[in-house]
């Protein structure tokens, strides 16, 4: 049998966040950006019509001083592996599930911008492009060029950068491994946090980091009870943040901190 | 009739409806889009120098221009660890203020003419902002060599350095520990050795990070400070902080049960343990050390600087402008700033030039706050600056007539002669003794992001850190009702650092401030910012977080100018 046509293993690629080690600093959000080519904002931008294909809520458990505490966490598309919402609901077959890696990803130029699959998902990880994306002058000459840009009136989302994985592909096949083997590599917001609270790599593999951590007990997923089977994990000691994992959307509604 | 009927069998086949799938295929090539650039990949090595953190970036970079930033792992300083600013700082050169062209002849002619008219009671002075640079040693140079020349530092730049891995208890009186300060990385892995407490008036991330968060009343850090050291009494302190005594009486057991302790933010109590140490100076030449000594700006007197040059080409201290224009002689004096952008002391000036940014510029990195040993990084550049670009160095070294050569190898050479210390090279991420290395390896090394680490003293010797207080005006409470507090947020303007401050609720904006939903101001509004220093116009906040009574200000050129923390202001509709 050639490794043409060996059964592919296939992955199940996840993350576990240890909100517990979480500052807030946003270097993720930034690191993801840069990776992307997601486009700085637009002069009418607010936490509602930006991108940000990761983001970090600031939640606090609702008492005052002295008793008040705070966790910031940092919530992107879930790439739930159970009746995926936006997989469903997309007219255009815009959004899949990639059986080789579980990872759902989204196809912009299928796209037509109906925003359904925002609608659907409940965890609010979806971004639409509201403007054409513009750089200021010059910088466009620091953009990925692992990664094409998107255009206004599509939807788009974490996909645990798929340029990223792309590049460790080709390296392995470049190496002489089998491509039916899943590889390892970094997604951006990983290699940027600073308190290395962010892990990822193989559920699958019972011998992964991120396996070993999602099976502890303090490990739980956003809003559970939809039973969207997502692949991010959460870690927290504190009862008080897992229980705000039930909530429809961490954090304040308003755009408190926009310029 | 057989035309018509094929295409009404055609619209029952999938042909068509696969057509309208994938007619967005189309737009693909929409020329709004900007085509990202081709070229050969690599890794290119430097040391960012945005703050005086100095942690080594690994650039991934197509031709010569980098894409990509990223920290490198296994450095002994920095750790792998990049902040947010260091993450994009690629993006500076593109800042859409950024400065673009200056009167450089007539700035200089200005100089000169007033170097020349220079009485015998006045100065001329260059004002650093990041102090203990090789272009710092040059400045002091300079002014030596000028008749009346000063050098002039912010007052907190010391040679003390804090030992993080022995404290067990960090008091910090509204430092931000957790939240840039130091060397992020380090500060990350000695975070599990020991407790903070955070003294600080609102929740700052460091306060919601900390194992301990005492809010006191904006200003009244020093007074908890002096009840702990026995000074005044825990009752004095409960009614200038609004702790109670029984919250004063439990910290000072713990701090007495609880050492090392580190304190931070106040020179009101003094760190315990040898958790401060002197640390010894980078080598430089010793022709060097006959040069301007570091003055403060407060100990000249009023109306005394005829000629002031200053460099905020790197990103550091800021001191208000209400500061500095005191010191000014009256009659036309010539201030002259080398900056990157108009939003500095651009605006007060009578020249601004452009200066070269991170990663154009060749530039070393002063040690940072929490490295024991000294440290020689060199942020080599990444891509060349554009024309008309001026080196603040060249430009008073010229003004005082000095003459100097290559001062980055000259300070490295006289590093390597000292052999001492080690030199760590990110590619292949090894140390090696100094002594056996060769000059020019030396100096190739740090060129291609390098790092020199000096061996540790043979026994540390205790200092004392040295924090500026801030000189408050009195004023009626009923006249200005709130008091100032500063957001110490990441430095603005970055392009993608919108994605934290505009497209998120994550941090304050730049130019705005935060005040309590109780204040009678509308979120999202504009406001008048109002001191007793004048007034500016603020974006408004509102934020249950924030005490009543409470103004957070973003720390801004235009805001800092006004304010410092514990000021008063009010903030009224504009």
């Amino acid at each position: 049998m050639t490794s043409a046509n060996k059964p592919v293993r296939a992955a199940r690629y996840g993350m576990t966040i240890d909100v517990d080690r979480c500052n807030g600093c946003g270097a993720c959000m930034v690191a993801c950006a840069v990776e992307n080519n997601v486009p700085p904002a637009h002069e009418g931008a607010t936490d509602r019509k930006g991108l940000t294909w990761i983001r970090v809520y600031k939640v606090d458990n609702g008492a005052e001083y002295p008793d008040r505490r705070t966790a910031f966490v940092p919530v992107m598309c879930q790439h739930c592996g159970n009746e995926t919402p936006c997989v469903h609901v997309c007219p255009q077959q815009a959004v899949d599930i990639d059986p080789a890696t579980g990872v759902v990803g989204e196809m912009p130029q299928r796209c037509l911008g109906c925003r359904y699959c925002m609608a659907a998902c409940p965890y609010h990880a979806r971004y639409f492009n509201w403007w054409d994306p513009a750089w200021p002058a010059g910088m466009e000459k620091s953009l990925n060029p692992g990664v094409s840009s998107r255009m206004r009136g599509v939807v788009e989302k974490c996909n645990f950068c798929h340029g990223r994985w792309h590049a460790a592909k080709e390296a392995a096949a470049a190496a002489g491994k089998p491509a039916t083997e899943p590889v390892d590599y970094t997604p951006a917001c990983v290699e940027a946090c600073p308190a290395g609270a962010i892990h990822f790599g193989d559920l699958n593999d019972p011998a992964s980091v991120v396996a070993k951590e999602a099976a502890e007990t303090a490990s739980f997923r956003l809003l559970e009870k939809l039973n969207t089977q997502p692949k991010i994990y959460y870690r927290s000691r504190k009862d008080w943040v897992r229980q705000i994992a039930a909530a429809p959307r961490p954090g304040a509604e308003k755009e408190k901190y926009r310029g | 009739m057989f035309a018509g009927g094929s295409a009404v069998g055609v619209l029952f086949t999938p042909a068509p409806w696969r057509l309208i799938t994938d007619t967005a295929l189309w737009s693909e090539n929409w020329p709004g889009i900007p085509a990202p650039p081709r070229g050969e990949i690599r890794a290119r090595f430097t040391n960012c120098s945005l703050c005086t953190a100095g942690c080594a970036v690994r650039a991934r970079c197509v031709g010569d221009q980098p894409v990509e930033l990223a920290g490198v792992a296994g450095h002994p300083l920095s750790r792998g660890v990049l902040c947010p600013f260091g993450i994009v700082g690629h993006h500076l050169p593109f800042l859409p203020a950024r400065l673009q062209s200056g009167p450089v002849p007539q700035a200089a002619a200005a100089v000169a003419d007033g170097i020349a008219k220079c009485g015998p009671a006045e100065f001329v002075a260059t004002l650093d902002l990041r102090p203990g640079r090789t272009a710092s040693w040059t400045y002091r140079r300079a002014m030596k060599a000028i008749p009346n020349g000063r050098y002039l530092a912010p007052s907190a730049y010391t040679q003390a350095a804090v030992d993080l891995s022995k404290a067990r208890t960090v008091l910090s009186f509204g430092v931000p520990v957790l939240d840039g300060w130091g060397t992020p990385g380090n500060v990350i892995a000695a975070r599990a050795g020991f407790r903070l407490i955070q003294v600080e008036a609102v929740e700052s991330r460091t306060a919601s990070m900390a194992d301990r968060w005492l809010r006191v009343r904006p200003g009244s850090g020093d007074a908890l400070a002096q009840a702990l050291a026995g000074r005044i009494p825990h009752s004095a302190a409960a009614d200038a902080t609004g702790l109670t005594i029984p919250e004063i009486d439990a910290l000072a057991n713990e701090l007495e049960q609880s050492g090392p302790v580190l304190v931070l933010g106040s020179s009101q109590l003094a760190s315990t343990g040898g958790t401060v140490v002197a640390r010894r100076d980078t080598p430089v030449p010793d022709e060097w050390n006959q040069s301007a000594p570091v003055t403060e700006l407060a100990s000249l007197p009023d109306r005394s600087i005829r000629v002031l040059l200053i460099d905020e080409s790197m990103p550091g201290g800021y001191l208000s402008w209400n500061t500095i224009a005191h010191k000014l002689v009256a009659d036309n004096p010539v201030v002259v700033t080398f900056a990157s952008s108009r939003e500095g002391y651009a605006r007060h000036a009578n020249y601004a030039l452009p200066v070269a940014v991170y990663p154009e510029v060749a530039a070393d990195i002063p040690t940072a706050i929490d490295s024991v040993a000294a440290a020689f990084r060199i942020s080599a550049p990444l891509v060349a600056p554009p024309p008309g670009t001026v080196s603040p160095e060249a430009f008073v070294a010229a003004a005082a007539r000095l003459a100097i050569g290559d001062t980055l190898r000259e300070r490295a050479d006289a590093i390597h002669k000292s052999a001492r210390g080690t030199l760590f090279t990110p590619a292949d991420g090894k140390s090696q003794a100094v002594k056996n290395v060769t000059a020019d390896d030396f100096w190739k090394a740090l060129n291609a992001g390098g790092c020199w680490i000096d061996q540790p003293a043979a026994k540390a010797t205790a200092a004392r850190l040295t924090f500026a207080a801030l000189a408050q005006q009195p004023v009626e409470e009923a006249e200005l009702p709130l008091a100032i507090v500063l957001a110490r947020e990441l430095a603005p303007g970055l392009p993608l650092l919108s994605k934290v401050y505009q497209e998120s609720n994550l941090r304050l904006a730049p130019g705005r401030v935060a005040l309590h939903p109780a204040c009678g101001l509308e979120d999202g509004s504009r406001a008048v910012f109002e001191t007793l220093l004048g007034k500016c116009a603020a974006g408004v906040t509102l934020d249950p977080g924030i005490p009543p009574g409470i103004v957070l200000v973003s720390a801004s050129p235009a805001l800092l100018d006004l304010s410092g923390d514990g000021a008063r202001a009010k903030v009224v509709r504009a």
